[in-house]
């Protein structure tokens, strides 16, 4: 039995795998070992919870199985049926277990909670590898709960809290949990709809972000994906000048002719300046790294990434002599200021330039 | 956008929003630069400080506050300039700031 879920678990875990973060991901290796080695007795603590949590199922769901019990045949038959094959149960006998759902719901949530909170404190304190180890143990008594079948609705609720958690990035314990309905992904949405009871918030809740998560997968995995920049290399050529090395390499990571981003750099330094045969960037004056990065960061704040959703792919083209920004990703557009070097104090010698003039 | 139409209105230069906030003194944007000279040595310049401030005067107690020499230069697109030796950029923006000459979203303050 244990193995069978343990299979049953893993294809789960396939299935979430795009809602969950990548920390989960690295765990999920060891934590599939240890339940298999059963390795119960290596945490007091995660088991005692694991215990708590267990019996509270248990309280939870016997009242409302004398209820049902009450209703007769139907629900005998739905015993039989669910010790049969677990799947079919919850599509089948929504109506029928109306009352029980209620029941157990109310139950349920605060169950879940309950057993949840604690093992989040815990593992919060403990390392990786020891995290891991609670999460089987717990696992197993619940399995053995599990074996009974009596009741594939509790389960169904637990989840959905567990989903819940997920979202805040919480215990993977409670996803062990969460194994044999391979289908709840449909029905953990909408619970509500085959029943006369209202939605809950929490309800609403998941089913927002399960569908944020199929709909959109890079939004859930990635956290907000960093603008990662090679930093400019600026050297000195002689004593007057400074040569930006890697100029047009930066241009092309930024999607941007590079006429626009010497114009912005010249008229943003007050110098001059041009390209030189090694498609380096020779600049007129003395100007350090440090200096050139945040003249860069400003450049990129302004023209490369989106003013709406800050995402890095927008593309820049021209149209009246105005530049638009436009953003690939949520299809903004916007203008951005025009590069103007403005007011620019004589620096040379006047004498020269009145030599020049004449 | 209806502010904007009516300042255009005002200004009687109906056109583009660019025309119309180059001209309304609110979005005057004060353009804070630096420039190098010879060796270490810098300018600062001051662009589009609203008209209705006499410079010179400002000039008279910038260059008492800040230590450093300066005049105020008249340029056919950009009117009066001010330029301060040095990198006064900090400086100035805080002094403006301080006294209200301008807002802090008018400030842009280029250059490394």
């Amino acid at each position: 039995m244990t193995d069978e879920i343990q299979v049953q678990e893993e294809d789960n875990e396939a299935i979430f795998d795009p809602s969950m973060k990548k920390k989960k991901k690295k765990k999920k290796t060891p934590f599939d070992l240890d339940a298999a080695l059963g390795g119960e007795a290596q945490n007091d603590e995660a088991e005692a919870d694991a215990d708590a949590s267990t019996e509270n199922v248990d309280s939870g769901t016997k009242p409302a199985e004398k209820e049902a019990e009450g209703d007769g045949e139907t629900t005998t038959k739905k015993e039989k049926t669910s010790t049969d094959n677990f799947d079919d149960l919850d599509l089948e006998d929504f109506t029928a277990m109306k009352k029980k759902k209620k029941k157990k719901k109310t139950a349920f949530v605060m169950d879940g909670v309950e057993a949840a909170l604690p093992e989040v404190d815990d593992s919060a304190s403990k390392e990786q590898a020891e995290e891991d180890v609670p999460m089987a143990t717990e696992e197993m008594p619940d399995m053995e709960d599990l074996d009974i079948t009596k009741q594939k609705k509790k389960k169904k609720k637990k989840k959905k809290r567990i989903e819940d958690m997920e979202g805040e990035d919480t215990v993977d314990a409670v996803i062990s949990k969460e194994e044999d309905n391979s289908e709840l992904k449909d029905t953990s949405g909408t619970t509500w709809v085959g029943t006369e009871r209202d939605y809950t918030y929490d309800e609403l809740l998941t089913r927002v972000f399960d569908i944020m998560r199929s709909k959109n997968p890079d939004m859930v995995t990635g956290e907000k994906k960093r603008f990662v920049m090679r930093p400019p290399q600026v050297v000195r050529v002689g004593t007057k000048k400074s040569s930006f090395v890697n100029f047009t390499e930066i241009c092309k990571m930024l999607h941007r002719p590079t006429e626009h981003l010497l114009n912005f750099l010249l008229a943003e330094l007050g110098t001059s300046g041009s390209i030189d045969g090694n498609n380096q960037l020779i600049i007129k004056g003395r100007f350090q790294q440090k200096q050139m990065e945040s003249v860069l960061r400003r450049y990129i704040k302004e023209y490369v990434t989106c003013h709406t959703c800050r995402s890095s792919e927008t593309f820049l083209h021209k149209e009246n002599r105005l530049f638009f920004l436009q953003c690939e990703r949520c299809q903004s557009r916007c203008s951005v200021a025009s590069i103007k070097s403005g007011f620019q104090a004589l620096t040379g010698k006047r004498a020269q330039l009145r030599a020049k003039a004449n | 956008m209806s502010v904007s139409q009516d300042i255009s209105l005002n200004y009687s230069a109906p056109g583009s929003d660019i025309f119309v906030n180059e001209s309304s003194n609110a979005d005057k944007k004060v353009h804070i630069r630096i420039q190098q000279r010879n060796g270490r040595k810098t300018l600062t310049t001051i662009q589009g400080i609203d008209e209705c401030y006499d410079l010179k005067r400002i000039l008279k107690v910038c260059k008492k506050e800040f230590a450093c020499n300066g005049t105020v230069v008249e340029h056919a697109e950009y009117g009066q300039v001010i330029q301060l030796q040095g990198d006064q950029r900090t400086k100035i923006n805080d002094f403006m700031l301080k006294l209200g000459i301008c807002k802090k979203a008018q400030v842009q303050v280029h250059g490394f």
